[in-house]
């Protein structure tokens, strides 16, 4: 016989987006020039259907039994070196799995934990391999994103060093963002998340989170990142206003950097990323709030790029991945993109003005956490509760 | 009937002001008198409001603000019957994760739901969140969460 009378109020919160640019007044930086480049790719509707799915391919376990398979990438002799959220990594050379020792303490809340994982261009010469995770390091409790590099000593990480700590830490579960991808020139680029505070971070350059970065191999911010020259900003910032970034990726005939991000409900976007651009996070949006509420001022805003494609619904998407390999027939250049909510790979056919079809795969597999093209061109996905398998067209 | 005395006359208003992720502003009043003193009163009214801001922080992105989950995706907790019936159970897939089938209010689910890395008090707080906003049952204590191993 409880007596709770627990009566909820929710009161939509408008939120109050327009104070932050003041934040943004008296720093310095073009936004305008850059972010008109990629409106050129604007797509300006997304009702194309979503074709069911074909099951025109074969799905093959490599690694099963695994819990969250969040970060892959290969050696140059083959082997698969995978992470599993919770904190360990491993090294899989066809046939058995070796834990790699020497992985830091991980803020494994929520989202959190051990994360990506990719190796250096020169790996053959120098053996490092770079990871990311939301690290506990720092005065304040919780975590924040960090990324990593050490060298591989067989399965030892060693010579571990921090190339970048988001700070400040916090207790929040949600938004490490945490996937890294290689340019052409050698940068490397990796992304955050919000944090779950999206009113002061993603908007505002002289803060850590809702961002994608840009370094170089060894951590050290390259001369022409565009905030280098901004007083008080984090100046491995290379673009902003996003909100929690698991897919990037490097297109493998035009070397463009194209990054996918979770909107809230509604509002998942693609984005052609380019230097010092503002994605728009939270200002403008495509999504509502969880159960329902606009707090977006608007879906287009002056200096403020217009997604390359959006969802609405959200189909929660993690792990980036562009087909480029003939043997996949009509495929070959397809977008790959993990599902968490519909537990699908969705694929996407994509040309200069947008994306022309979509297309379910694997459908009901499971949530779909990542998605990767093995050095021979094999498509591999990591899924949640199971573990990471191939794609092969029949 | 000591819970009686504690919960009885209480009538509880949350008013919460909700931007998103972030949970601000959070006032309970009782008897009538919005008094920040009378929240420390009661552990079952503290849990509560602690859990909620769990919920929002992590569970809302699959069942939904209104803990109605998603019909033939995510369960729903308002109502669930595992919250009312399967206590442990319940507690179990909060702390070391929960996959394949099972069946809630007599509906199949088959789906994954990842371990959360809440420690124990944080796991009784967001169960009695769900369970005194969207069902009925007595307080979930750290010793009952304490007592659910793997």
């Amino acid at each position: 016989m409880l007596l709770i009378a627990a009566t909820t109020l929710f009161t939509g919160c408008k939120s109050n987006v327009g104070s932050k640019e003041s934040t943004q007044n008296g720093l310095s930086y073009e936004i305008g020039k850059t972010a008109e480049a990629s409106i050129e790719n604007r797509l300006v509707v997304n009702d194309i259907p979503l074709t069911e799915d074909q099951k025109e391919y074969t799905i093959t376990p490599i690694i099963e039994g695994l819990t969250n398979p969040w970060g892959m990438c290969w050696l140059p002799n083959g082997d698969l070196i995978y992470t599993e959220k919770e904190g360990r990594m491993y090294r899989y050379d066809g046939k058995s799995s070796y834990a790699i020792n020497n992985v830091p303490a991980v803020y494994a809340r929520g989202q959190g934990g051990l994360l990506d994982v990719t190796i250096h261009p020169d790996f053959k010469e120098n053996n490092i391999i770079y990871i990311s995770y939301a690290s506990p390091e720092g005065a304040e409790p919780g975590g924040n994103t960090a990324v990593a590099k050490a060298v591989l000593k067989n399965n030892d990480l060693t010579d571990f060093k921090v190339l970048y700590k988001a700070s400040p830490n916090t207790k929040q579960g949600v938004h490490f963002g945490s996937r890294f991808a290689w340019d052409t020139d050698g940068y490397l680029y990796f992304t955050t998340g919000d944090r779950g505070n999206r009113d002061e971070n993603s908007q505002d350059v002289t803060r850590d989170n809702g961002k994608i970065y840009r370094i170089h191999d060894d951590g050290r911010i390259p001369a022409d990142n565009p905030f280098v020259n901004t007083k008080g900003a984090k100046t491995a910032i290379y673009c902003y206003g996003n909100r929690n970034v698991q897919g990037i990726t490097t297109h493998p005939k035009t070397g463009a950097i194209i990054a996918h991000e979770h909107g809230p409900e509604g509002g998942d976007e693609i984005n052609f990323i380019k230097s010092g651009v503002n994605y728009g996070w939270p200002v403008i949006s495509y999504g509502e709030e969880y159960g329902g509420g606009v707090f977006a001022e608007n879906t287009e805003k002056e200096g403020m790029a217009q997604p390359f494609y959006y969802w609405v619904p959200s189909i929660a998407p993690s792990g980036f991945a562009i087909i480029d390999n003939a043997a996949y027939g009509d495929w070959n250049g397809n977008y790959l993109i993990g599902s968490l909510k519909f537990q699908y790979l969705e694929m996407l056919s994509v040309t200069k003005s947008g994306v022309t079809k979509r297309e379910k795969l694997a459908d009901q597999f499971g949530r779909l956490r990542n998605v990767k093209m093995s050095p021979d061109g094999i498509i591999y996905i990591g899924v949640e509760g199971k573990g990471i398998f191939t794609i092969t067209r029949n | 009937m000591k819970l009686l005395n504690l919960i009885l006359p209480t009538l509880i208003i949350i008013a919460l002001t909700s931007c998103g992720d972030t949970k601000k502003n959070e006032t309970v009043a009782t008897n009538n008198t919005a008094s920040e003193q009378n929240v420390t009163t009661d552990p079952l009214i503290k849990s509560v409001i602690r859990g909620k801001a769990i919920y929002r922080e992590l569970c809302v992105t699959c069942h939904l603000t209104n803990g109605k989950g998603v019909v033939g995706a995510f369960p729903p907790l308002n109502p669930s019957n595992w919250l009312t019936e399967k206590r442990a159970a319940s507690i179990h897939a909060i702390k070391h994760g929960l996959k394949g089938p099972i069946e809630v209010n007599g509906k199949p689910y088959d789906n994954i739901m990842l371990p959360l890395g809440l420690d124990d008090q944080e796991i009784a707080d967001v169960m009695n969140y769900t369970i005194q906003t969207w069902n009925k049952g007595a307080i979930i204590t750290l010793d009952e969460v304490k007592a659910v191993n793997k």
